[in-house]
This record gives structure tokens, C-alpha cells and sequence, in this order.
């Protein structure tokens, strides 16, 4: 108020002084004239003090207004503060109130969040179920559609077995038809059979008739042929009697070529006759020829061979100078060759009769030697035998001596115990101890026997050896002898011995390195053989063309290849789509897509489906502007949707156009949230 | 035939689905199913009978080949000695059916007991059947001569023979030795 009066006074003050500033205008025209100027000037004074007091009163009135907007401004500064402690104090309130409330709802929001950490486990868990339920759903869908296709095989089946029955059907009245088709056929057989056996009679007996008229025919045959024969014969007499006729005919002239011919004959015979004389003459002249050729030919012969023999000739004159003997033909050679060979026969013949006294001497010598050797070892045997005789009988008296000393010794033994039985009681025990005695006796007698018997096998056998031992150096000394006189004659024989021997030995060592180098060598083929060697020469390996390993490598060549292809393929159709533009329909066409038909299907569909889209949303945006303009009209409310669960409520009767309230969609039980009221204030 | 399906079962060079069990010699054999392998082992069966009554084969090899890098990586070799003069009697020997019977088993049975030391085989493989026979033997329309097939670093193991009457058999297997442990 006091505002207002402040507003009034200045109201006031201006409308005084536009009061006055209109009654300084109204009161200032009405002295026009000469002093004017004058009137002028202290108008003009006027003016300018007026224009100075307003100026002045408009400084005050501004000062007043400046002064009351200050107070103003304090006042409302203290309002502010005022009302701002209010505030804080409201906001302190509203802050404890506010702190409350989320401590409540902080309690709240676990509680939420552990509901939620619950429903999270039920939703996971039936989402879990959920899956089986789906897995399972799967598996009876796979089964059912299982089923399905085994339902369509079945029912393809019905159908193709109906169909095959159908056929059956047809087939079976087809054959229905052809049966009685062909029954009446056979009725038509039949009696055409009837016919044709009526025909067949008649034609029997035709044949009959047909028969006899034969046999007649064929005598008229056989007579025709008679006659014809005559015929045949007669027109060849016929033809014979023309030939006499022709050649009667010719006869004269016949006889004028004969005797032509005679008359040529005997000149021929003559001409014959000189040629064979001519021809012998000819003969008689080349073999004249020959032979004086012949002579010509043993003539040079006969000169080479004078040559030769003079040459001999004059060898065999030189001979009787060469070799001094009394030769001067080569007969007196022969003579001397006879003579000479007869020497030679006798040479030979005393020759051989030496050899023979010679192998005669030897053979005669060996026997004697054999002899000596034989007398050597008689002789040695006697005197072995007789040693062993000697010995025999020395050893036979050693041991008569001993016999005759157990003897006396026995006796005396005896003659004690005897002198001693009488004497004493010990008789059994002396009877055993003689018996003990002869036992021993007894033992000690075969022993010596066996001993001497085996002395004497020894020394036989010493015996023998002697025998064997002189016999060998009996026979050594007579190969000494032999040797000794050999000796000199086989000096070279042992040299080639020894050469031989060592020959011998550098063979038999090479025999041997070469035995195992052949061991070496088959130990070798045996192994190749096993690893499957073979000879070129005789063996050769041979295998089926269309074997599998074969058809293996084809078979990859032919995949290798393939892929090739289709590796380059799609290279090219890499390069095309790179570089942008559609798909050539040749590349399409080489990539193997699925055939153009199915294509072109499923690009209809597709396009389909997008006609279908473009007109859902046509008609929906239609119905649903619709809708909300009704809404609208009939409700009062627009309802907008500003941003995501965000909306806007305006009214058609609110003030101003850009009142609304906005809403936010809860998280639960779809509540909505009012955020905030918008209100404008005009500020002018 | 049975022989060199059994190798080609034991050894995995065909899976063994394309095989089916049948008995023969008094053991269960494996024979293949495939109709191009049948045919493949009928022709060359067929020929080989002929040749044998004619005793001019001296060996019958099954080789196994690596198809990758054409490595040959297994050989079985049957060893064929035939006797000539048998061909040229008229009186059959004597030697009981049982008795050749039991040596293909047990030659069979053997075949089947060296799988456990021979190497495995990693790669995919092909086999092929190559026969060794004389010089002057005509190759007939089919056929095509060619190499020994011999593996480079083989160790050989000897396996038992059997004898009919007319022909002895000897086997054995050679493999490629494994430079790991």
C-alpha cells in the first residue's frame, strides 16, 4: 500500500506537471506579436525553468522512487530472508522427513532387492524348467513330426498301395475282358477247327484221288522218259548220220590232205634223219672240244707238276749232299727210312724186354724184401716166445719155490696146531682159524693166478708192439733205401710237391672266403626275397588297372579338382561382392544357390511379407491417430509419450498451452509417479 | 579271398559297417559288402585260379598305401610253391580236407594275432593286390605290369605256411618300421 501511495503521489506529481506544462503551452500563444522575441526569450526562460523544476521535480520523484524501491527492497529482503529461514527451516523438516523416508525406503528397497534376489532364483529356476519343458516340448514336436512323416509315408503308402490296388483293379477287369475276349476267340477256334477238320477230310480224300492220279502220272512219266530216251537216241543217230554224211562229204578232200601229208612226212623223216647225224656230228666235235681241252688243262698240270718235281729232284740231289748218306732216289730214302725203323723195332722190342726184367727184378726184389720181412718178424716172434718162455719157466720156478716154502710153512703150522690140539681144547677155533688159513691161501693163489695171467697179456702185447715197432723200421729203412736212390730222380718232384701243397693251401683258402662270401650273398637274397624281391629275367609283377588304390588317386584328383573350381568360384564372387552391386546371376547361378524357382518363391514371399508389414503399420498408425483424437475429444486428456516409460498428461481446458503433468511408470504394479507440476509465470 | 578280407578288416582300410560275418573253415570271417570291391577281388580271384591251376604264379602281395602321400606302408606276401608234376597225374593226392582246413584256420587265426604289433594306421588307406608271375605269361585285357612295391625301411616278420597237396603257401608281413618309440 504504501507502494501504491508512493505510486499515486508520483502519479500526482507528473500529472501536475504535465498540468502545468499544458497551461505554460496554452497560456504561452496569447502574446503573439512584437514581443515576440522578447515573449520569446523569457518563454524560453520560462521554459527552461519550468524544464529545471521539472527536471528537478523528476529527480526528487526519482529519488522518492529510489528510496521506496529501497525500502521495498528491504522489505523484501527481509520478507526473503524471512522467508528463506522458513524455508530452511521447512527444508530442515522436510530433509529429517525426507531422511526418514529414505532410511524407510532404504529398508524397503532391500527388502525389494531381496525379494527380488528371490524371484531372480524362481525366475532363473523356471526358466530352467522351462528349458525342459521346452527340451521336452522339442523332443515330442521332433517325435510328433517323427510320427507325422511316418503318418505321411503311411498315408503315401495307402495312397500308392491304393493306387496299386486300383491298378490291380483295372488290370484284373482288363484281364476279365481279355478272358472273355479270348473265350469267345476259342469258340470261334473251335468251330473254325470243326471247319477245318471238314476241310481236312475233304482234302484226305482229295489226297486219295490226288495220290492215284499220281501213280498214273507217274507211269505216263516213265513213259514220257521211255520215249524221250528213244527220242534222244534217235536224234543223236540222227545227229551221227549228219556227222557221216558231212564227213563222207569231206572224205576226197581228206584224201588230198593225206597224201599231202605223206609226202611232208617223208620229207620231215629225211630232214629228221640229217638232223640226228648233224646232232651227233656236233656231239662228236664238243667232245672233242672237251677233251682237248682237258689235255690243255693236264698239260699246265703236267708242267706244274715237272716243275715240282724237278724241284723235288733237285732237293732230293741236294739231300745225298746234305746228309752224306748214300741216297740218290728217294727210294734208297725209303730203304733208309725201313732200315732205320727197323732199328727202332728193335730197339723198342729190347726195350720192352728190359722194362719187363726190370719190373720182374722189383717185382722179384719186393717179394724178397717181403720175405726178409716176414722172416724179421718170425724171427722176432720166436724170440719173443722164447723170452716169454724163459720168463714163464723163471717165474713158474719162483713160484715152485714159494709153493714148497708155504708148504713147509703150512706143514709146520699144521704141526703146531696138532702138537697144540693135543695139548689144549681150542679145536673148533683152530679148525676155523686153518679153514680162515686156506681161505686166505686159496685168495692169494687166484690172485697170483690173475696177476700172472695179466703179466703175461702185458707182455704179449709188449710183445707185439716190439713186433709192430721192428717191422715198421724194417719197412722204413727199405723206403729210406728206396728213397735214397729215388732221390735224386725226385728232386724235382718235391719241388713241384711243395709248389702244389702250396697251391693246395692258397685254393683251400680261397675256397673258404669264397664259401663265406656265398653264405654272405644268399643270407642276402634270402632277405631281398623276403622283402619281396624277384628276378627281372624270369619273373615279372603284375596288377589289376582298376584297383582301388588307383581308383583312390582318381577319386582325389577328381576332389582336388573340384575344389579347385569351386574354391575360384567363390573367389570371384568374394571380388564381386566386395565390390559392391548385386550378385551377377551367372555367380549365382555357379555358386550353387538353390535352384531359380525356389528363389524367385521366396522372393515372393518375402515381398509379400513386406506388403503385409508396410499395411499393418499404415492401419495401425491410422487407428491408433483415431483413437487418441477421441480420446481426446471425448475425455478432455492428451496423453504423450516423451521419452522411454515417460508420459505427458495435458488438458484441453488448461490455461496455457504448454501445461501438462508428467508421469513415470513404475517398476511395480504399474503405478505412475507424478514428477512434477509445470507452471508458467508471465513477467512483464 | 577270405584271407585278404580279414587283412582288409583287421587292418581298418574299409570301415567296418561295409562288413558282414559269415562262417567258413569252421571260423567266422568278415567279408566286404561293397559291390565294386567284390567285383574288383571276383576278377582278380577268378584270374588267379586260372593261373594257379596252371602253376605259373610264384607270389601274391596285398599292399597298403597311404593315398595322401603315396607311401606304401604295409606288405603281405604269399609265398606260392607249386608242384609242377601234379598238373601232369592223373591220380589225386591224398591229404585229408580237415588237415588244410585247420592250417588255413590256423594261418587265419595268425593274420589276425599280428594286428597287435603292427603299427597303426593314421592316414586314409588303399590296398592293391599284385601278383608275381613268369616272364613269358601272357598279361591278359584287364591287367597292367608294375612295380615291386617295396617298403624302404621294413622289418619283416615270417608267419606260418600251409600246404595242400599241389601247392605251398608261405606268408608273411613286412612293415614300414616307426622311427618313434
Amino acid at each position: 500500500m504504501e507502494d501504491l501511495e508512493d505510486n499515486t503521489t508520483v502519479f500526482t506529481t507528473l500529472r501536475s506537471f504535465n498540468n502545468f506544462l499544458s497551461q505554460r503551452t496554452e497560456a504561452t500563444p496569447v502574446p503573439e506579436t512584437s514581443s515576440a522575441s522578447c515573449s520569446l526569450q523569457l518563454q524560453y526562460r520560462k521554459r527552461m525553468q519550468l524544464e529545471e523544476q521539472a527536471e528537478q521535480i523528476h529527480s526528487k520523484s526519482q529519488l522518492l522512487q529510489v528510496e521506496r524501491e529501497k525500502m521495498q527492497m528491504e522489505l523484501s529482503h527481509k520478507r526473503a530472508r524471512i522467508e528463506l529461514e522458513k524455508a530452511a527451516q521447512n527444508n530442515a523438516k522436510n530433509y529429517e522427513r525426507v531422511a526418514d523416508q529414505n532410511q524407510e525406503l532404504l529398508g524397503r528397497i532391500k527388502y525389494h532387492q531381496e525379494k527380488e534376489s528371490e524371484a531372480e532364483k524362481k525366475l532363473q529356476e523356471q526358466i530352467e524348467i522351462n528349458k525342459i519343458y521346452k527340451k521336452s516340448m522339442e523332443t515330442q514336436n521332433k517325435k510328433l513330426q517323427e510320427k507325422e512323416s511316418k503318418l505321411a509315408e503311411a498315408n503315401e503308402m495307402i495312397s500308392v498301395l491304393k493306387a496299386k490296388i486300383s491298378e490291380l483293379q483295372h488290370k484284373s477287369m482288363n484281364q476279365e475282358r481279355q478272358q472273355v475276349i479270348w473265350d469267345t476267340e476259342r469258340q470261334e477256334l473251335h468251330e473254325k477247327v470243326e471247319i477245318q477238320r471238314k476241310k481236312w477230310q475233304e482234302a484226305t480224300q482229295k489226297l486219295q484221288m490226288l495220290q492215284v492220279a499220281q501213280t498214273i502220272s507217274e507211269e505216263n512219266e516213265q513213259k514220257i522218259k521211255d520215249l524221250e530216251t528213244k527220242l534222244s537216241l534217235q536224234e543223236q543217230d540222227s545227229v551221227i548220220v549228219k556227222n557221216m554224211k558231212s564227213d563222207l562229204a569231206r572224205v576226197p578232200e581228206m584224201e588230198k590232205e593225206l597224201r599231202r601229208l605223206r609226202e611232208e612226212n617223208a620229207f620231215h623223216r629225211e630232214t629228221k634223219e640229217n638232223n640226228a647225224l648233224l646232232q651227233e656230228e656236233v656231239e662228236g666235235l664238243h667232245r672233242k672240244v672237251e677233251r682237248y681241252e682237258k689235255m690243255r688243262e693236264d698239260m699246265v698240270n703236267l708242267e706244274l707238276e715237272k716243275e715240282k718235281l724237278l724241284g723235288k729232284l733237285k732237293g732230293w740231289e741236294n739231300l745225298k749232299q746234305m746228309t752224306g748218306l748214300n741216297i740218290e732216289s728217294p727210294e734208297d730214302l725209303s730203304r733208309e727210312i725201313i732200315i732205320l725203323q727197323q732199328k727202332e723195332i728193335t730197339l723198342k722190342q729190347q726195350h720192352n724186354s728190359v722194362t719187363n726184367s726190370a719190373r720182374a727184378l722189383e717185382k722179384a726184389r719186393q717179394q724178397l724184401q717181403e720175405e726178409v720181412l716176414h722172416l724179421r718178424t718170425r724171427n722176432l716172434e720166436n724170440e719173443n716166445k722164447q723170452e716169454q718162455q724163459n720168463a714163464l719157466v723163471r717165474r713158474l720156478q719162483k713160484r715152485v719155490l714159494l709153493l714148497t716154502k708155504e708148504r713147509d710153512g703150512m706143514r709146520a703150522i699144521l704141526e703146531s696146531y696138532d702138537s697144540e690140539l693135543t695139548a689144549s681144547e681150542y679145536s673148533p677155533q683152530l679148525s676155523h682159524r686153518v679153514r680162515e688159513a686156506e681161505e686166505m691161501v686159496h685168495k692169494v693163489h687166484v690172485r697170483n693166478a690173475e696177476l700172472e695171467v695179466e703179466l703175461s697179456k702185458a707182455l704179449e702185447e709188449v710183445g707185439s708192439h716190439k713186433l709192430k715197432a721192428q717191422t715198421l723200421e724194417a719197412e722204413l729203412k727199405i723206403l729210406k733205401n728206396e728213397a735214397a736212390i729215388a732221390e735224386k730222380s725226385s728232386f724235382i718232384n718235391s719241388e713241384e710237391a711243395n709248389s702244389l701243397r702250396q697251391k693246395i693251401e692258397e685254393l683251400e683258402g680261397e675256397r673258404g672266403r669264397l664259401e663265406e662270401e656265398n653264405r654272405g650273398l644268399m643270407m642276402r637274397l634270402e632277405r631281398s626275397n623276403l622283402q619281396g624281391d624277384y628276378d627281372p629275367t624270369r619273373i615279372k609283377v603284375i596288377h589289376f588297372s582298376q584297383n582301388p588304390v588307383n581308383l583312390a588317386k582318381q577319386h582325389n584328383i577328381a576332389e582336388l579338382h573340384q575344389l579347385r573350381e569351386e574354391c575360384e568360384r567363390l573367389r570371384e564372387l568374394v571380388r564381386v561382392l566386395e565390390g559392391g552391386g548385386s550378385v551377377p546371376e551367372k555367380l549365382e547361378g555357379a555358386v550353387n544357390l538353390p535352384s531359380s524357382q525356389e528363389i524367385t518363391d521366396l522372393r515372393k514371399q518375402v515381398e509379400s511379407a513386406e506388403l503385409k508389414n508396410q499395411r499393418l503399420k499404415e492401419v495401425f498408425q491410422k487407428k491408433i491417430q483415431e483413437f487418441r483424437t477421441v480420446c481426446y475429444t471425448l475425455t478432455g486428456f492428451q496423453i504423450d509419450i516423451t521419452t522411454e516409460n515417460q508420459y505427458r498428461l495435458t488438458s484441453m481446458y488448461a490455461e496455457h498451452k504448454d501445461d501438462c503433468l508428467l508421469f513415470k511408470v513404475g517398476t511395480e504394479q504399474l503405478s505412475l509417479y507424478c514428477i512434477y507440476r509445470l507452471v508458467d509465470f508471465f513477467v512483464c | 579271398v577270405y584271407g585278404i578280407n580279414s587283412i582288409l578288416y583287421q587292418r581298418g582300410i574299409y570301415p567296418s559297417e561295409t562288413f558282414t560275418r559269415i562262417q567258413k573253415y569252421g571260423i567266422p570271417f568278415f567279408v566286404t559288402t561293397d559291390s565294386t570291391l567284390k567285383n574288383y577281388l571276383s576278377n582278380v580271384v577268378e584270374q588267379l585260379k586260372e593261373w594257379l591251376f596252371e602253376c605259373t604264379v610264384q607270389k601274391l602281395v596285398v599292399v597298403i598305401t597311404s593315398i595322401e602321400d603315396n607311401e606304401v606302408l604295409e606288405r603281405w606276401q604269399f609265398d606260392i610253391e607249386c608242384d609242377k608234376k601234379a598238373k601232369d597225374e592223373t591220380t589225386p593226392r591224398e591229404k585229408s580236407e580237415k588237415v588244410i582246413q585247420d592250417e588255413i584256420r590256423s594261418v587265419i587265426r595268425q593274420i589276425t594275432a599280428t594286428v597287435t604289433f603292427l603299427p597303426l594306421l593314421q592316414t586314409p588307406c588303399a590296398f592293391d593286390l599284385l601278383i608275381y608271375t613268369d616272364k613269358d605269361l601272357q598279361i591278359p585285357e584287364k591287367w597292367e605290369e608294375s612295380g615291386p612295391q617295396f617298403i624302404a625301411n621294413s622289418e619283416e616278420v615270417s608267419l606260418r605256411s600251409f600246404t595242400t597237396t599241389i601247392h605251398k603257401v608261405t606268408s608273411m608281413v613286412a612293415y614300414r618300421k616307426m622311427s618313434s618309440s
